[in-house]
This record gives C-alpha cells, sequence and structure tokens, in this order.
C-alpha cells in the first residue's frame, strides 16, 4: 500500500499524462470546482474524481483522502453553518440564523474542497517527483532549484512522518501513552517536535551539501535527457477540463441557487 | 520470561514480516538477534514490549500476552534501545532526559532523582548539557543510559554499537554486560558478530521472517547450515576455532571448540596444551 504522497506505479492514463498537463488539469478541475457552488454540479465533480482515481487503482485512498479533507474543512463548514443566513429559519443566533440554506452552504464547503483536493493529490501519487521537477524545468521554465525546493517538500513530508511516528514509537516504549483525547495528544507531542526538528534540520542539511557537491547550481533547463512531449491525451485531457470550468460557469449563471 | 507462541506479524497487514515464530527467552538470558537486514529482527524486538501487536499468535511476558498490557505496565518491565539515538532523546538537558522516563511513568520522585544522579555520576555525563549537541556515541550512551536507570527487568537493544567507534562499542557493550551480570536479561539485535561472539550466551539466527538457529552462541556460530541460511560470517574466533577442529577432529570435544572470544580461546589452548605435556 502506498504511503502519503509516495508514488504509485501503474500504466493508467493519468500515468500516462504530461506531468505539466496532469497539474493544469488538476487546476482547472478546482478552478470549476470553486466557480459555482451547485451542489450536483461539485457531486458530478467528485464523481469524476473518484472515477479517476479508481482507473489508477486508487479508489481506496482516495476514499481515505476524501475522509481526511472532510474532517480538516469542518471548521470552514461550521464557519459557513453559522455565517450564512439562509432559506428557512432552523436556529435563530444573536447575530442571524442557521436556515436550510446555510446547511446547504456548510456541505457545498465541504464538497467542494473534497472535490478539488483529491486530483490535487492524485497528481503527486502517479507522478514521479523528478517528471515533475523536470518537465516544469523543460516546459515551463521554471528555475530548477524553485522546482526542486518543491519536489523535496514533498518528498520530505513521509520521511518526516515516518521520524514522527518513530519518535512517538520510542516515547511510547520509555511510557509515554499516546492514547486519550486530542489536547492529551497534542500536549505529549509538542515535546516531541524537538527531536523532529533537530532530525529535520539534519535531513535537509546534509541534502542540500549531497546536492552541491553533485553540481546542482549547473543544472539548467536543459540537463535533463528525458523529453515531455504533449500528447493527443494531454490535449484532450485539458479541453476536456477547460469544458468543465466553462460548464460550472454556465450552471452559476443559468442555475440559481436553491435557498 | 518472554515466550514467542506462533508469532506472524505484518506491517500493513497485506507483507508478512514475521512466519509462525516461536521461542522463549529465560530471565537472566542475554541472547543476540542475528540474519540480514530485513530478516525480521526489529521486528521481533519490536513485538517484545507492545510497540506492534502480532496477527497470529501470542507474545507473552511473564505469562500475560503483551497485548493485555498498557503501554506504562509494558515500559516498566521491559526498556528499549533504539537505533537512532536522536528518536529517543527529547529533552533539554540530560539531566531531564534521564528522567524522562520516569516522569512519562508517573514515578519522577525523589528515589527517580537519586538514581539519576547516581547514572550520572557513573557515565560521567554533564547534567546540564544539550543532548543534541553531544556526538553520535554519547547520544548513544545517553539513550542507554535512559534505559539503564530505570532498572527494568528486560532490555531489548536494537543495534546498540551502530555507527559507533571501537571505543565507543566496548564503552557501551562493557554496560550492557554489566547490566546482564547484575541479572537484567538482554536481547540484542547485532550485525557485528566479534560483539555477538564476544558478549552472547545465546544466538537466534533469522531470516525472511522466520528463526533457522537458536542455541549457545558457540554452537550457532560454528553452524555451517545456520550461518549459511542466514548469510553471516562468523566472528574470526570462531573460524579458527573451526579450522583447528577440522585440522584435528581430536579438538572437537574441547574448549577450543567452544571458544567465542580470544581470552576464552588462549586459555582453551593453553590448557590443551598442558593436557598434552601432562598426558
Amino acid at each position: 500500500m502506498a504511503k502519503f504522497l509516495e508514488y504509485v506505479p501503474g500504466d493508467s492514463f493519468l500515468h500516462r499524462m504530461n506531468p505539466v498537463a496532469k497539474v493544469l488539469c488538476a487546476l482547472l478541475i478546482s478552478i470549476a470546482c470553486f466557480c459555482t457552488g451547485n451542489l450536483i454540479f461539485l457531486v458530478a465533480v467528485l464523481i469524476l474524481d473518484f472515477v479517476m482515481a479508481a482507473r489508477c487503482g486508487m479508489a481506496r485512498q482516495a476514499a481515505g483522502l476524501a475522509k481526511a479533507v472532510a474532517i480538516f474543512s469542518i471548521l470552514l463548514a461550521l464557519i459557513a453553518l453559522l455565517g450564512t443566513p439562509r432559506g428557512p429559519v432552523l436556529v435563530t443566533l444573536p447575530w442571524g440564523y442557521i436556515g436550510i440554506g446555510s446547511i446547504v452552504a456548510a456541505i457545498t464547503v465541504i464538497m467542494r474542497l473534497v472535490a478539488c483536493a483529491i486530483p490535487l493529490f492524485l497528481v503527486m501519487y502517479v507522478t514521479q517527483m523528478n517528471d515533475l521537477a523536470n518537465s516544469f524545468c523543460k516546459i515551463v521554465h521554471v528555475l530548477y532549484k524553485y522546482a526542486f525546493t518543491f519536489t523535496s517538500a514533498v518528498h520530505f513530508i513521509p520521511v518526516f512522518m515516518n521520524d514522527m511516528s518513530g519518535i512517538m514509537e520510542a516515547q511510547t516504549a520509555r511510557g509515554v501513552a499516546f492514547d486519550g483525547g486530542m489536547v492529551k495528544r497534542i500536549r505529549l507531542m509538542v515535546p516531541l517536535c524537538v527531536p523532529l526538528l533537530i532530525s529535520s534540520v539534519r535531513k535537509t542539511n546534509s541534502a542540500a551539501i549531497a546536492a552541491e557537491v553533485r553540481g546542482f547550481n549547473l543544472r539548467t533547463c536543459q540537463s535533463g535527457y528525458k523529453d515531455y512531449p504533449f500528447t493527443g491525451l494531454d490535449v484532450r485531457a485539458i479541453v476536456a477540463c477547460v469544458l468543465l470550468v466553462a460548464v460550472a460557469i454556465v450552471v452559476n449563471v443559468l442555475v440559481p441557487p436553491l435557498f | 520470561m518472554i515466550e514467542f507462541r506462533s508469532v506472524s506479524a505484518s506491517y500493513d497487514a497485506e507483507t508478512p514480516v514475521l512466519h509462525e515464530v516461536s521461542f522463549t527467552i529465560e530471565d537472566g538470558d542475554f541472547v543476540a538477534f542475528v540474519g540480514t537486514n530485513g530478516a525480521g529482527k526489529s521486528t521481533t524486538m519490536r513485538l517484545m514490549n507492545g510497540l506492534l501487536e502480532p496477527t497470529a499468535g501470542e507474545v507473552l511476558l511473564d505469562g500475560t500476552p503483551t497485548t493485555q498490557l498498557r503501554t506504562s505496565q509494558l515500559a516498566a518491565r521491559v526498556g528499549f534501545l533504539f537505533q537512532n539515538p536522536d528518536r529517543q532523546i527529547c529533552c533539554n538537558t540530560v539531566r531531564d532526559e534521564l528522567l524522562f522516563g520516569f516522569k512519562a511513568q508517573g514515578r519522577a520522585d525523589a528515589q527517580a532523582e537519586a538514581k539519576v544522579d547516581a547514572i550520572i555520576e557513573r557515565f560521567g555525563f554533564d547534567a546540564d548539557a544539550e543532548p543534541f549537541l553531544l556526538n553520535r556515541g554519547t547520544r548513544q550512551l545517553l539513550a542507554l543510559a535512559s534505559i539503564i536507570v530505570m532498572e527494568t527487568p528486560v532490555v531489548v537493544l536494537d543495534e546498540p554499537t551502530t555507527g559507533l567507534d571501537f571505543r565507543e562499542c566496548a564503552k557501551v557493550m562493557d554496560v550492557i554486560a554489566e547490566m546482564h551480570a547484575q541479572g537484567t536479561t538482554v536481547v540484542m539485535v547485532c550485525h557485528d558478530m566479534e560483539v555477538v561472539g564476544d558478549y552472547a550466551k545465546r544466538v537466534v539466527a533469522m531470516t525472511a521472517g522466520r528463526v533457522v538457529a537458536d542455541g549457545l552462541t558457540f554452537q550457532v556460530l560454528r553452524d555451517p547450515a545456520a550461518l549459511h541460511a542466514a548469510h553471516l560470517l562468523p566472528p574470526q574466533v570462531s573460524q579458527i576455532s573451526m579450522m583447528l577442529v577440522e585440522r584435528n577432529a581430536e579438538l572437537a570435544d574441547t574448549a577450543i571448540a567452544q571458544a567465542n572470544t580470544v581470552e576464552a580461546m588462549l586459555d582453551a589452548m593453553q590448557e590443551q596444551e598442558e593436557a598434552v605435556s601432562h598426558g
């Protein structure tokens, strides 16, 4: 099973797409999600997300991700619920009220975030970080040091997660019980940030030195052997995503909100 | 006593790492687990203090399954030294680091303070030093000291000498040998066969998640089948001993055939010489 943001090998259409096209498509899908608050449209995008994930053999990971994003977006949903007085009144508040429209707004926030997060994460799972960095250098002419910084940051996320897990395990072996409520867990985890920070600085420093001694600064856009040509698949995918944005705008204009 | 009963384990519920492993470690034993990387040694260690739960079988600590013991109960009985001391060290001073285990287990009283003071003196630590600024060997010693100070009846050491120079390695191992002499059960993962030969009383060789040999150190380190299965190179003393026995079959029943250390080999050879001269 793939770890968080770890490349999953495969031969799906997403795997075969150009990395730049993948990122562009993911961004277009996200834009489409933010162009409309129509729940049916967002559900359709969500279904599309899961179909793509299933095609990559990552339906389970996508479901896990959807759950995680939904939990993280609860705070935003709560703000929408309490700060969007719409529709028939259900509960009166000192500053307004919670109506059926407020509930729809809260659900929309969650749906929107989940629908736009899945494609962005899928891109990470179906693209090698080196390909992502190199394609952006070759096609978009992004400076390699910026592309490398991004890919290194992404690469280090699972490394640091693994480190944190190891540190927690070491403290568990010394009798620290990490079970219990969220507040207790956070209180116990705060001191562990010290070894994590130390190990992060050491790893980053080592990685920087290793890159320097291998001629990191000599690299240009033309340094890579591999080319990343756009194929018909990439063009069709981008066109489809542009159409999705157009549909989102049309839906937003033509279909009035329910509440 | 630690008992493994047909234990299987996996990290992701898909790929088994251990396959029906069974053995018993008696109180006061000094056992070294050897084998290649990925053989399942560290997994076995993690099962011993409940950091990992078996997918099948049982791990019993003094007759109680580890799954039925709470974290603090396990930590009070089994001390665990990790390969990387930086994962264990988390306090701002050496003194705080040594006290951390007591605090975690709710035992930070005057007695604990006295134990910490004693161990600081014994190891010659600077009590107010910043642990992360110490060198690698001293950090490893500090991590070991923070386990020793808890006085657990069992200590599990996952590659305690990795990354240490000879002097630091000898210092760490001498402390471990002293603990064992005082009655502590020591379970250790080690890739250095010289260290295994010098200190361990019993060796468990593993490969691909299975135990391929389990016996007294001199037996396992001279067992060609076990050495081959676990991809091990015996220590030089064992190799010399095997060569001597190969050349002279009469030595097979003497102490020479059982010597693990240079000192033991010299003593055995002296005995042999004396026996020859007298007889």
